[in-house]
This record gives C-alpha cells, structure tokens and sequence, in this order.
C-alpha cells in the first residue's frame, strides 16, 4: 500500500495524469537519450529483412536473443577476467549460440540480409576468440544493421579463429539437415587449422558454402526420392548413375561461377543473375538438367545401364562428391 | 520462415501483422513509466513485452480500447476470459448480464456494456435480456460478438434493410434479379404476418453478406461457414442468424480462442494453472492493505508487462471502496 502511495506521489509531479501536452519534449529527449529509436530501428530492420512467418515471436526472440547479450557482456568482456577453463568455455559457446542464430535469420537467397547477418556473427565470434578486441566490435543493438557490411572487419587485425569456424560450419550443416557423414568431406576441404585466424571473406564463403550445400543436399534427397519407387526398395543404379550424369553435366556447364547454384524441385538451376553470362550459363545448365533431359537420359539407362542397386545413402555420397568438388579452397 | 513473402510489399506486411500498433504500445508504456522500466532495463523491457504479446497474456487488465485493437489482442482475451472464468461454467451455475460484465470488467476495468449486452441478445435470441444464461451459451456468443464487432454491425444493419423492403444501403448492389425480388418478397411477408418481425429471406442475406465480406478483408467468418448457414433455412432472423454463428465450430476453430464446446471444461492440466490465476485475482477486489495480493500478482506481472499491475491496483481501489453504481458513474 504504502509502495502504492509512494508512486502516485511520484506520478502526479511528473505529469503524467495531468495532462499529455507538457511533456512530448521531454519524452522526445528520453527516447533518444536512451537509444530507443535506434533500439527499434535495429529490431524492425531485422524484422522486415526475414520476413518471418511470426512477426511478433519474431521481435520476442529478436529483444531475448539482445538482452541476453547485455545481460552476460558485462561478465564476458571484463578486462580483468582472463580465459579461464570452463567460464570462458561457456562463454565461447554463448557466441556460437549467438552467431548461429543470426546465420538462420535469413535464408541465403536473399543475399543482402544474409551478408549482413555473416557479418553480425563474424563479429560476434571475433569477440570470442579475442576478448581484448572486444571493444572495436559494435556490441549495440544494432550493430547487425552496419552500413558497409563487408570489408570493414578487417582493420581490427584480429579474425575468428579456426577452431570456432569449423565449428560453425558443422553446426550449420547439422542444422540443414545434412547427415555428418554427408558433410564431412565438404568440412574437410573448407576446413582451417584450429590456431589459424580466419578472415571474413573466407568465413563468409564457408558459411554460404554450407548453406547452399543444405539446400543441395535436400534437393538430391528429394531427387532420389523420385527416382526409386517407395515400394520396391532402393532405386536401379543405371536410373541413379543417369541422374547423377545429368546433373553432374548441369553443374558443369554452369561452372565458373560460384557453386551457388541449387536445383529446386522443379530440377530448374536456381540462381542468382549476377551477369549477363552467368545467367545464361545458368540457363544452359537448368535446360540440362530439365525434366525432359532427364527423363531421355533415364530411359536410355534403363536399356544399357549396368545393373544393381543404389541406396539413398550412395546416391547423396554421389551427389554431395559432385557438389564438393566444385568448391573453391579460398585462402 | 518463407522466402516467398519476401514478394510481399513492406508496408503490406507490417500492416498485416499490426507490428506497428505494438511498437507504439510499448513505446507509450515505456513512456508512462519511465523510471520502473529504465531500472528493468530497456531491451529487457521490449523483450517481456513482445513475449507477453506471443503468450497472448499481454491483455490482462489492459483498457478496452487496447484489448479490441487488433485480431489477436481479441483473441488473447476472449481466451483469458475462458481461461479465468472456466470455472464458473464448471459450476454450471446461471449468470446475468450484469454478473457477466462485473466478470469482464475484472479483467479489463472499462470493458463495454454494449458488447456484453449485444453477446446476451445473441443467447437469449433478443428476448428477455435480464434471463440468466449459462457461461458456455454466453462465452461463444460473446467471443462472436466481441471478436467480430464491425462485422456484425454491418449485418444489421443489411438486415434492417432487408426487413424494411430497402434495397441494402451499400455500395455493394446486388444483382438486378435480387432488387427487383427484393420488395415483392417483403411486402408478401409484411401482409401475411405483421406483428412477427423475424425473417428475411436467408439466399438474400446471404449474397448481401458474401458481398460484405468483400469489404473486410480477413475480418469476418468464413463465407463458407456463412453460406452453409443460411442454406439450411428459408427465413432466417438476425439473431438466430448470429447464434448459428456463434454455435459454429468451424468459427471457433478459425479464431482460434476456445475449445470446442464439448471440450470447454475439461482440461485437468489448466484446471491447476488456473486455481492459481483464479487465487490471484479473487484476493484483490476488498482487500487492499493486502501483501499477499501483490505478491501474487507478481507472478503474473513477470510474465505480462510490469505496467498491468499498476493498472490492476488502480482498478481495485474503485471496485473495493464502490457500490455498482460507482463502477457504473466511472464508465460515463
């Protein structure tokens, strides 16, 4: 009660049931003084650039997701807190936690929210891996919306290490879906050495690498799925190999671009135009692996193709080997 | 997450998801009470606001113009009224309107007699509206009322029309058939009975309808849960018109808020969530030297905005020190 009396108290001087028209200045000083329009900003400009189903679920998480930042950075950017065993440990996987999160905001077809979201969580880990250069990276609210998105890390002279890159890929890979077996081969080329500093376009590179190999690894799963009948166990190896052929042919014709091109499932390439010779390249590919394409390929196979089996496993193997070997090592 | 809505206009979608209308709730909260919230910390204030908004308990004690903002604010309370009140039902005692409104008004302090008594026409097929009613007859009645208000409002005033042999009074003009149907078949039905005032033509209210619906996007019941009523009829009443609504599960489904209406008291699981709500709330109206109320309202208001405990306790001291008639004097 007395709590109560104390606030009307406190209320009546400061205007608040007395009438609106006083205060709008000082409201005005508030809300800047206290970031709340960037704070806003920062969240809507997510917000608007995932689209998410959920927008309000989405502001939740997005308001958590920023507390919990401010809540532990007190605690993990202390200058006298040195890495030590398990705290720092936690802390290490508090960041990965967090980067991961910003990596599944945004799909990576639309390239520029995803660009900005690599950035966010290249920072974040950056931080993890170099505490002492905690204090060049934006820790604000919105640092995630910086205006140049790439190029600018690098002047820190730090990087994300190997070790939490390499992790960063496996976790990404094991959320799309990909079983580790699949990935594995494709983490081995792009991985670095635990001790080495990654720098951003190679950490944006494997981390896009990752998701279109998702994407791609889906979509031969589905590929597999259309050629082997359900009921009748695993699909022929000629049907499988003719596949495999048409798509390896596809991917081909559309190298010497990024390997960023996945097959919807219409069996289309899917891709970005960059270029006027990218896009067509594009084009000659998805006419490659079109359903008519394939279909002839598949029923050539069906008459001289070899005998035999192949299950779902072999096929994504084939498949993931045909992607891996197209990826760029960038150093 | 869907890619595809990227093709989706900004604007478009903000406005969709009343995003806006919250930001600036929570910025308006935020500025009524500045000094609690900048302690709390501010990011962790918008964090327990938009949780709260998911969680649909951001409605509790919050005015009427709030609860009837958007879509989901309706639903959430419609909700939290079942979820408050389910016992009551339970009970199987018999309520008036009156009882029904001091129930809402404990939720939402200046919640609308008119609403109230519009779901009560509803139950009671616009007779005696001082009979009692049961919660469940009451509940669907009302969340068809309350959630789809404007709605409705048109489709009286359509009715009206119809009944009083006017061509509908809208932009929307029905076929050339219809209106020169319409007078024929009201005259008929004026010289046969007069004094009975129920009845236009069902096919007619329904096109009228159908045609309505055109003009409230996604505000309304489905057109086919509307055709399916009034096909069943020839001769069709507003208000039995508006019970067949209310009493339709594929409705209640879509808004999503309650239960079907077999399942609208079992729930053992809430049965316990609930006694603790219900020991919460039922402390308040009397006692207000009490600690315990406070502290057990604390539970609630860490999960809801810090501001509805404020608005709780403004709201108890005029219930606790009033008659009804005060209660009432506040509304005017």
């Amino acid at each position: 009660m007395a709590d109560k009396e104390k606030r009307r108290s406190a209320a009546i001087p400061s205007g608040m049931s007395a009438g609106k028209a006083i205060k709008p200045d000082s409201d005005v000083e508030f809300l800047s003084q206290a970031g709340v329009g960037d704070l806003l900003r920062g969240a809507l400009l997510k917000m608007v650039e995932a689209r998410s189903d959920d927008p309000i679920g989405f502001l939740a998480d997005h308001f958590c997701n920023l507390a919990s930042v401010t809540d532990s950075s007190p605690a993990g950017c202390g200058e006298d807190e040195q890495m030590n065993g398990a705290g720092a440990c936690a802390q290490e996987q508090q960041h990965l936690n967090r980067a991961l999160w910003h990596l599944r905001l945004a799909h990576h077809s639309q390239r520029s929210a995803f660009s900005n979201n690599v950035r966010v969580a290249y920072d974040l880990l950056n931080v993890s891996g170099c505490q002492r250069q905690a204090a060049e990276v934006p820790d604000g609210p919105d640092g995630s919306c910086s205006d140049d998105p790439i190029g600018a890390g690098e002047a820190g002279g730090g990087g994300v290490r190997g070790g939490l890159y390499t992790q960063t890929l496996q976790c990404l890979c094991s959320e799309g879906g990909v079983p580790a077996s699949t990935s594995a081969p494709l983490l081995r080329r792009l991985h670095c050495q635990d001790h080495e500093v990654v720098p951003y376009d190679v950490f944006r590179h494997g981390v896009l690498t990752c998701a279109v190999f998702s994407d791609y690894i889906r979509q031969s799963q589905k590929l597999y799925a259309e050629v082997c009948c359900p009921h009748e166990g695993p699909a022929t190896r000629a049907l499988c190999l003719a596949v495999l052929g048409t798509l390896k042919e596809a991917l081909e014709t559309s190298a010497g671009c990024e390997p960023d091109c996945c097959i919807n499932a219409n069996n289309k390439a899917y891709a970005c135009v960059e270029s006027n010779v990218k896009a067509i390249r594009y084009l000659e590919a998805s006419a490659k692996i079109s359903p008519n394409q394939l279909a002839q390929a598949m029923d050539g196979a069906r008459s001289r193709g070899p005998g035999g089996n192949m299950d779902a496993k072999e096929f994504e193997n084939a498949a993931a080997d045909l992607f891996i070997t197209r990826v760029k090592v960038v150093f | 997450m869907s890619r595809l809505s990227a093709a989706v206009p900004v604007e478009e979608y903000l406005a969709e998801s009343h995003v806006l209308f919250y930001l600036g709730d929570a910025v308006n909260q935020l500025l009524e009470h500045k000094e609690e919230y900048t302690q709390f910390g501010l990011i962790r204030y918008f964090a327990e606001y938009f949780s709260s908004v998911k969680n649909s308990n951001h409605v509790l004690f919050r005015e009427f113009n709030y609860i009837r903002a958007t879509p989901h604010n309706k639903a959430s309370f419609i909700r939290v009224f079942w979820r408050c009140f389910r016992q009551i039902g339970k009970s199987g005692e018999l309520l008036s309107v009156q009882d029904y409104r001091s129930l809402l008004q404990l939720l939402c302090p200046d919640f609308s007699m008119e609403v109230v008594q519009s779901a009560a026409r509803i139950v009671l097929m616009d007779d005696a509206t001082d009979c009692l009613m049961s919660f469940s007859d009451f509940i669907y009645a009302f969340q068809l009322q309350f959630y789809y208000q404007e709605f409705l409002e048109s489709v009286l005033v359509i009715y009206q029309d119809l009944l009083a042999g006017k061509s509908p009074n809208t932009v929307f003009v029905p076929t050339s058939a219809l209106v020169e149907q319409l007078p024929s078949v009201v005259v008929e039905e004026n010289d046969k009975e007069e004094p009975q005032r129920d009845g236009v033509e069902a096919c007619l209210l329904a096109d009228c309808v159908d045609a309505l619906c055109d003009r409230f996007k996604h505000s309304h019941p489905s057109r086919a849960c509307v055709r399916e009523i009034l096909d069943q009829t020839d001769k069709v009443s507003y208000y039995s018109f508006l019970m067949s609504l209310a009493k339709h599960e594929a409705i209640n489904q879509s808004i999503g808020a309650l239960p079907s209406r077999a399942e609208l008291f079992f729930d053992p699981e809430m049965d316990q969530e609930l006694d603790k709500l219900i020991a919460q709330i039922s402390v308040s109206p009397g006692s207000n030297s009490s600690g315990s109320a406070v502290g057990g309202l604390k539970e609630v208001q860490r999960r809801a905005s810090p501001r509805r405990n404020i608005h709780h306790r403004r709201k108890m001291e005029v219930e606790s020190d009033g008659s009804t008639e005060e209660t009432d004097s506040s509304e005017n």
